[in-house]
């Protein structure tokens, strides 16, 4: 019997394939099914949502979204009057299902988001760049109109749909539900199309008109908030990337104004105790 | 969203680190591996359980050569997304490879070193090492090849 010395050609125990084709196949599969089943969650989410009952949704969502006010701060001043102007502009609104709350951000970028179980955010940066008491009444109108058109709702499920992509991906792994569903309610803003603002608007223009006698303040609000450079310039919260200012909102603005016999010019109320606090 | 990158960034920056140190690491050691095949290979390690009939033995001793390979994050993170859909877990293929012609390799150099001339009854054992107690995780692998060596008085 001879010994063949001869080493055999390696590779036959080792695949060829490259890793990072391996790599690509498998994240891109990973991905596709993630996507899958959030676009599939999201979907679902989104049809149900505008269909449950206002009580489920305000025993829901109770307590989710009211951050931004530290334990230990007594409650801002600003609060209070905000929720009295709010409780006016919805008394314009009878058949409101909703006892609605308000809650100041910390935020710096100006924007106001209707969030599921009638919580309003106001963001700081809001508070500072309104100069008047109509404005604010105008903000606040155009988010109750969200409400009652249910178009808070509408985006929840892309939020959901963001949070189980999260989960999936294993970055969201140490979060609680909480904040999962506080993201949730980040995304679910994002995004309302030019025709759920326009309604919107016109909600709040009624109620501005019926509060005041006059729309005067709507139009100022767009005028007075900063000049931002594209739709991503600065923070995503800004009020122009979940209100995205189209020209032609203006002008709907107008136009319905014009078609009601509301009229534009007016006397605006100053702001009393919206100052900022400091 | 600045949260979000850090959660995403930091595995991400070790998976691509992982992938150029690991496959560094693996080139430089299938050219070591190479080589010392070469080198040894008219030493026979064979796995017959007794010496061919030819070969006249005077003396004979256990051997054994082992070695323990880690997985690197890259592999491991291969092998992870494998677990989900099936299917060869090619990025531990070459590990194992490497493993077992490393551990045949030391026991022929260990045989040589000591001045004898083949080995027969050669076996190879692997075994599994966990992170941490009850752990699924592969930490690393160790592969054991074993036989008896053989010195002969008409050296093949
Ligand atoms: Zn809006």
């Amino acid at each position: 019997m001879k010994f063949d010395p001869s080493i055999p050609e390696d590779g036959i125990n080792v695949s060829r394939t490259h890793p990072l084709r391996e790599a690509l196949l498998l994240v891109g599969g990973v991905a596709a099914i993630a996507i899958a089943v959030a676009v599939a969650a999201a979907v679902a989410v989104d049809l149900v949502a505008p269909h449950i009952p206002i009580e489920l949704e305000v025993r829901l969502f109770s307590g989710w979204f009211d951050r931004g006010v530290e334990a230990d701060e007594a409650v801002d001043p600003r609060e209070q009057s905000l929720a009295k102007l709010l409780g006016r502009m919805a008394g314009h609104w009878p058949e409101n299902p909703y006892a609605f709350e308000i809650a100041i951000w910390d935020i710096p970028e100006p924007n106001a988001v209707a969030l599921p179980g009638g919580v309003i955010a106001v963001t700081d940066g809001l508070l500072e760049n309104v100069e008047s008491e109509n404005e604010l009444a105008f903000v606040l109108g155009h988010e109750l109109g969200h409400f009652r058109n249910r178009d808070h709702l509408r985006g929840l499920g892309r939020g959901i749909a963001f949070s189980l992509l999260l989960v999936a991906v294993g970055v969201g792994g140490s979060s609680s539900a909480v904040e999962l569903a506080s993201l949730a309610g980040q995304f679910a803003q994002r995004g309302f199309d030019r025709d759920q603002e326009i309604e919107a608007d016109r909600f709040g223009l009624a109620l501005l008109a019926a509060e005041y006698g006059h729309v005067s303040g709507a139009e100022a609000f767009f005028e007075h908030l900063p000049e931002l450079g594209g739709p991503l310039d600065g923070e995503l919260a800004s009020y122009y990337s979940t209100h995205p200012l189209n020209a032609d909102r203006i002008q709907a603005l107008r136009g319905m104004a014009h078609e009601m016999g509301w009229e534009l010019r007016g006397e605006r109320q100053p702001l009393l105790s919206l100052s900022p606090a400091r | 969203m600045v949260e979000l990158g850090v959660r995403l960034g930091i595995p991400l920056a070790l998976l691509v680190l992982a992938y150029f140190t690991g496959a560094a690491v693996e080139r430089r050691h299938y050219a070591s591996i190479r080589e010392r095949e070469l080198r040894w290979r008219s030493v026979p390690a064979i796995t017959f359980r007794s010496v061919p009939p030819s070969w006249k033995v005077t003396e004979c001793t256990l051997i054994t050569g082992s070695v323990v390979i880690s997985v690197d994050y890259f592999k491991r993170f291969l092998a992870g997304l494998r677990a989900i859909f099936g299917g060869r877990i090619k990025a531990y293929e070459s590990l194992l490879d490497r493993a077992r012609r490393e551990a045949l390799m030391r026991l022929k150099q260990k045989a040589v070193e000591r001045g004898y001339h083949a080995i027969v009854n050669v076996r190879l054992e692997t075994c599994r090492m966990a992170n941490a107690r009850n752990s699924e995780s592969i930490a690393g692998l160790e592969v054991l090849a074993f036989g008896t060596a053989v010195k002969l008085r008409n050296a093949p």
